[in-house]
């Protein structure tokens, strides 16, 4: 019986998707990208209407005489609703790089009169993963967390370990305990009850350490950000070294998140 | 939705309590509301004769009499009426705090008051002990070994026998049905999708049909068709990768790998042409948001009978080999008596010799015109469990080829009409199995969404299935339920 089985995986077709294919692969995340040439000041208002959470707004600049449209994916639950509401603005994301990235970079601003977007300088990532390159190589132990989520971060980061991703052949692997890890994965919006329970787990993670936030709910709260029953996104609790954000990411983003907070080289796209 | 009838009465409990005892009805769900003028209400919903629901609401000041020694299933639904509501139920055999933990002051009800600023406090709970010689207590969790939810399991052990298991949840509680106030009807499905986000599309299609209930309105058959089509893909994938897990839990790590191979196919497809993995975003109130074109369906149709055949090829093999039935059968028992008195649902009930499937007994949407079988074992084990889900995963796959090959023309969506009834019901059989959202609006708003959740009613059946098993056969039991953590905390 066990042969049969062993030999009808190997007949098997190869799925393996190749490391190109998936940095930066922005299919069925339903993360929205923008064409600022078609921005106007009334589909802006449009979308920001449209938008259920607050990952669209509008925001003056310094001397108060300029608008723009602030679009955060760290708040982003990819509705598609702007998509609909944007005239043509707004289209599903055919790449999507910003994965593994700091805050302040899931946010991206356009200047609505002229058209364009506005680029800020990218923050330096964690010393921690230098020193974890430098002692380790290619190996890198990750131990998940859940702390809130509604489970579909955990289909995800589950799915990275099927045939497609396979994310052994990184050296990455998933382990047991907080104790064996190099990095905590940390999904959910964190609850009052799992608060404690994450700090101890942080706690018990060997320095040098990294920690990823994933998720809408990871990144921001999420659609959960107000709750009475919800402390924060992750960083309220414990310090993040990157943001992976998505409702839920799929496995192409979770796995460029890895890679770029290990500065492994990541294209730069969007 | 058929045959919902609505009962105002001045003794909701003695009507309730009444059919309970002559056993033609069973319990489905128990929660409050709360009223503009501050009176709360205690609803109790009944399957009366396995063909219709029956919801008895009364006012409730201050206390209720606890239903839970007539109905063990009520046993949960009352505690966290308590914590929500403050409404005390007397005569409860555990009136211990269930949704809020140690740091939850127990005078802050989150439904009946205004919870902006709740102080941290340093409380108490005490486990059930379980005393004698050599009885040794084992805790595990909240934070799990695998990629999993949290949740705290305490076993009380002799040497490697479980005597007694306890569960404690609600690690993943985030307030959901209170966010749902205030939000309106047309964004509420987005919340659905969060309660549990493996089964998201059963969570905002059981959304959607009651806020289509309220304003009585029935979606176009299309829209109803791609629904069931969305509705059975994500019972296929649930099935595939359980029953892959379960092999990885006995070491079988090959089916394992390969039913993680066919689900991440399926996911694949979704993405192709629905672009969502998951099916989010699809369900709206008043139809879907996607429509499928006639080639892309046909392909879809390719892909599930391709997948299914796969699956049932690998599954064949799974059955016939020895150490997988060795570990497999008189593993994780949960008797038809334990399943009836805890009002077990879905494919643990099915596989205890219940019959009981909210398609059949209450068919909904594209349902009403769907014929398909429901299987049913008797065993109770962990391999009755993973046999209905082999067979259910090719009916759904039947079922799926069947509707997109004869898809009804016409439009995918409808506007809402302006006035609506103040309420709706509506269930669906989601893989975990029955599924109820009870909705109340205002003004185009979310005024209370009640979720009756598989995994809520299930969780205290998995105590039951455990004595007498030995602690290494805990996650191989666990996962022959495989209950949501988030479903059931919400």
């Amino acid at each position: 019986m066990i042969g049969d089985v062993v030999k009808r995986s190997l007949q098997s077709s190869r799925v393996l998707v190749p490391i190109e294919e998936l940095l930066g692969d922005a299919s069925g995340s339903r993360m929205p990208e923008v064409r600022p040439e078609l921005l106007t000041e009334a589909i802006a208002q449009q979308v920001v209407h449209a938008c259920p959470t607050s990952a669209l707004a509008m925001e003056r600049d310094k001397s108060n005489t300029q608008t723009r449209l602030v679009l955060n994916y760290g708040e982003c639950i990819g509705c598609s609703r702007c998509v609909q509401a944007g005239d043509g603005a707004f289209l599903p994301a055919k790449k999507f790089g910003l994965c593994g990235v700091h805050k302040e970079a899931l946010v991206r601003r356009f200047d609505i009169p002229s058209g364009t977007e506005l680029v800020q300088d990218q923050p330096v990532l964690a010393e921690a993963a230098r020193q974890i390159l430098a002692l380790l190589g290619r190996a890198l132990n990750i131990r998940q967390v859940d702390a809130g989520s509604c489970n579909g971060c955990e289909a995800e980061i589950i799915a990275l370990t099927n045939p497609f991703y396979d994310l052994e052949r990184f050296g990455i692997h998933f382990v047991a305990s907080p104790r064996h890890a190099d990095m905590l994965l940390v999904t959910g919006p964190v609850t009052r009850n799992m608060a404690h329970a994450l700090k101890q787990a942080f706690d018990a993670t060997p320095s040098p350490k990294l920690v990823i936030a994933v998720g809408a709910c990871g990144c921001s709260g999420g659609i959960f950000g107000g709750s009475h029953a919800v402390v924060g996104p992750v960083d309220a609790v414990i310090p993040v070294d990157g943001y992976v954000p998505g409702c839920p990411p799929t496995p192409a983003m979770l796995l460029t998140g890895i890679l770029r907070v290990l500065q492994k080289t990541v294209p730069s796209t969007t | 939705m058929t045959a919902l009838a609505y009962a105002k009465s001045q003794n909701a409990f003695l009507e309730t309590s009444g059919l309970l005892r002559a056993g033609n009805a069973r319990l489905v769900s128990l929660f409050g509301s709360m009223d503009d003028d501050g009176t709360v209400l205690i609803h109790y919903l009944l399957d009366v004769n396995h063909c219709h629901y029956q919801l008895f609401s009364s006012i409730a000041s201050g206390s209720v009499p606890s239903l839970t020694p007539i109905a063990p299933a009520a046993a949960w639904y009352e505690r966290e009426l308590t914590d929500q509501f403050g409404i005390e139920c007397q005569g409860h055999p555990d009136p211990r705090p269930l949704l809020f933990h140690e740091n939850w002051p127990q005078n802050i009800h989150p439904m009946a008051a205004d919870v902006t600023q709740v102080p941290w406090v340093n409380g108490e709970y005490r486990f059930l002990e379980v005393q004698g010689e050599g009885v040794c207590e084992v805790p595990v969790g909240p934070v799990h070994a695998g990629i999993i939810e949290p949740g705290h399991f305490r076993f009380s052990v002799v040497g490697d026998t479980v005597l007694h298991l306890e569960l404690r949840h609600f690690y993943t509680h985030k307030g959901t049905e209170k966010l749902f106030q205030q939000t309106p009807v047309m964004n509420g499905s987005m919340i659905a999708e969060s309660v549990s986000g493996d089964n998201c599309f059963a969570h905002a299609v059981a959304y959607c049909q009651a806020i289509e209930n309220a304003y009585g309105i029935t979606v176009p058959p299309r829209a109803e068709a791609i629904r069931l089509v969305g509705l059975e893909l994500e019972r296929m994938v649930a099935h595939i990768a359980d029953v892959g897990a379960l092999c990885g839990d006995v070491g079988f790590t090959v089916p394992a790998a390969y039913n993680s191979r066919i689900r991440e196919t399926l996911f694949q497809a979704s993405a192709r042409f629905f672009e969502t993995r998951f099916w989010r975003g699809i369900a709206v109130p008043g139809g879907v948001t996607r429509d499928v074109s006639e080639a892309s369906g046909r392909e879809l149709s390719r892909l599930v009978a391709s997948a299914a055949e796969d699956f049932a090829r690998m599954a064949r093999i799974i059955l016939e080999t020895p150490s997988v039935q060795n570990r497999f059968e008189t593993t994780g028992v949960l008797s038809r008596e334990a399943a009836i008195s805890l009002g077990v649902v879905g494919l643990a009930a099915r596989a205890s010799g219940m019959t009981l499937d909210v398609r059949k007994d209450h068919p909904y949407g594209w349902y009403r015109q769907t014929s398909f079988d429901v299987p049913e074992y008797g065993y109770g084990d962990v391999m009755a469990r993973a046999r209905v889900r082999i067979d259910e995963t090719a009916i759904s796959a039947r079922m799926v080829c069947n509707v997109l090959e004869q898809l009804p023309s016409g439009p995918v969506c409808i506007p809402l009409p302006s006035s609506s009834n103040p309420q709706g019901l509506s269930a669906v059989e989601s893989p975990r199995g029955e599924l109820l959202y009870w909705v109340r609006m205002s003004e185009g708003k979310v005024t209370r969404c009640h979720i009756k959740s598989p995994s809520f009613q299930n969780w205290p059946a998995l105590p039951q299935a455990m004595p007498g098993n030995i602690i290494a056969d805990f996650p191989l039991i666990n996962k022959s339920f495989n209950l949501s953590y988030s479903g059931c905390d919400r």
